[in-house]
């Protein structure tokens, strides 16, 4: 990537409906990471193998974290903040693929992102505590912070797709004019960085996704344990 | 350059449809087998924990069985204690009978063989007493050996009640037995002491055996008066005495 990082690249077109190469790319991942997810856990088994052991640990390291920041069941936040880890992990990966741009380097998908990240901040504020409750929770600590708690509420979402896409398209850019700059072998170290930048960024954004959604969940008072967690 | 706005629509389905074919395909299933092998750990620990209580609890019985064993062999080697204690003082007690009963059948035995040694020497003694006075007798002179008789043999019969006397010589006339023929004073002196017992003089049997003496002998008895009677009897009463 060496023009502007608002260019979008049109895959093909639907008629009236272009489709981007982002777009072209998000749906590669999908199939990767189904047909991953589905030939890792087609045939589990109480007596677990290597690769259904690493991903027990993960699912179980996702729970844990989950479970330190909602203080309940990792069940309900489970599939939303491991599916925006794991995407975002590899999308911002895939910039190893030759040829292929990370979708998180596009301003769209970023948006994307912290939009679905938005809309869950509202419906499991509200399943959990009720529109009532949940609407009070802007008016805490008071009324006054009404305003603030508001504008937070979409500052922190452009925050989240900013820091993404800021993070994850600088490095494409920079490995991108080195690349154009000075040679093949060149820009290695700087992909390994990007790579360790990648995740450190994917984690960033499933971590502060949930910490978005259990202070929507929470009423200020700390959660127990219900010791009864369902898959 | 610019926002797409159709591309932040196909990108919103995309994340959404990954996170319906994760959720399948993914966090379900590893949730599932890690709620599974934990709900097999439950179980496990619950039966391990159940062997365990149940392990402790047969231990218990075995230590209780081991301990009624023991009392139980306590009791029945008591009980044989005593048992063999009590045979034993019953082995011993008639061990002593039997001891006792054999010493007194040997004392017994000692006794009667004493008492026939004194009288195989009583009698020894008697025939030696007789043999000596035989000898004696022969030495003295004939008429010691009759005189003096007749009239002890009279004593006798008036002694006797009559109807004693009757018993033992009525109906007939005993013989008179003499260690050897009476001369004529003799048989007078016989004649005149038997007179008032008898209607006829007895008649007279030669006896050496007598040593000395007269002696009167019936069918039914007879009245001993001579000096082999007189040892007799004194050898008789030294026997009942022994």
């Amino acid at each position: 990537m060496t023009g502007s990082p608002l260019d979008l690249s049109v895959a093909f077109s639907v008629g009236p409906v272009a489709v981007s190469e982002p777009v072209v790319i998000t749906w590669g991942i999908i199939v990767f990471l189904g047909l991953g997810s589905w030939l890792l856990t087609r045939r589990m088994e109480a007596r677990a193998g290597t690769g259904q052991a690493v991903l027990e640990l993960v699912v179980g390291a996702l729970d844990d974290q989950i479970r330190a920041a909602v203080g309940h069941d990792p069940a309900r936040f489970r599939t939303l903040v491991g599916t925006l880890f794991l995407f975002i992990l590899t999308a911002n990966w895939s910039s190893l693929v030759p040829g292929i741009e990370p979708p998180t380097a596009h301003l769209e998908t970023d948006a994307a992102l912290a939009g679905i990240v938005f809309a869950a901040t509202i419906w499991f504020g509200i399943t959990s505590r009720g529109l009532g409750g949940y609407l009070r929770g802007f008016a805490e600590p008071s009324w006054v912070m009404l305003p603030l708690n508001l504008v937070e509420q979409i500052t922190r979402t452009f925050s989240l797709m900013v820091r993404l896409f800021g993070n994850v398209m600088s490095g494409v850019f920079v490995v991108g004019i080195v690349l154009s700059l000075a040679g093949l072998l060149v820009p290695i170290p700087l992909m390994a960085l990007d790579l360790l930048t990648g995740a450190v960024q994917a984690y960033i954004f499933a971590t502060l996704a949930l910490v978005f959604i259990a202070s929507a969940v929470s009423d200020g008072r700390p959660t127990p344990p219900t010791g009864k967690e369902t898959s | 350059m610019g926002f797409d706005w159709i591309t932040l629509a196909f990108q919103a389905v995309n994340v959404l449809i990954l996170l319906a074919i994760l959720r399948h395909f993914l966090f379900r299933p590893v949730a599932r087998i890690i709620a599974e092998r934990q709900a097999a750990i439950a179980r496990t620990l619950d039966e391990a924990e159940k062997a365990r209580a149940a392990a402790a609890k047969a231990g218990e019985d075995a230590r209780a069985e081991a301990e009624r064993t023991a009392a139980a062999r306590h009791d029945a080697l008591a009980r044989a204690r005593a048992e063999a204690e009590a045979q034993a003082a019953t082995i011993l007690e008639a061990a002593r009978d039997e001891a006792e009963k054999i010493k007194a059948a040997a004392r017994e035995e000692a006794r009667a063989e004493q008492r026939r040694a004194e009288a195989e020497q009583l009698a020894r003694t008697g025939a030696l007493a007789l043999d000596l006075a035989e000898r004696l007798m022969q030495s003295l002179p004939e008429d010691r050996r009759v005189a003096g008789y007749a009239a002890r043999l009279a004593q006798v019969l008036a002694s006797l009640p009559a109807d004693r006397r009757r018993a033992l010589f009525d109906s007939e006339t005993p013989q008179l037995i003499a260690p050897r023929p009476l001369g004529p004073a003799e048989a007078a002196e016989v004649q005149a002491a038997l007179a008032p017992y008898f209607a006829t003089t007895p008649p007279v049997s030669v006896d050496p055996g007598l040593i000395a003496g007269l002696e009167l002998r019936g069918r039914h008895g007879s009245i001993g008066n001579s000096l082999r009677h007189d040892l007799t009897r004194i050898a008789q009463v030294a026997r009942n005495e022994g």
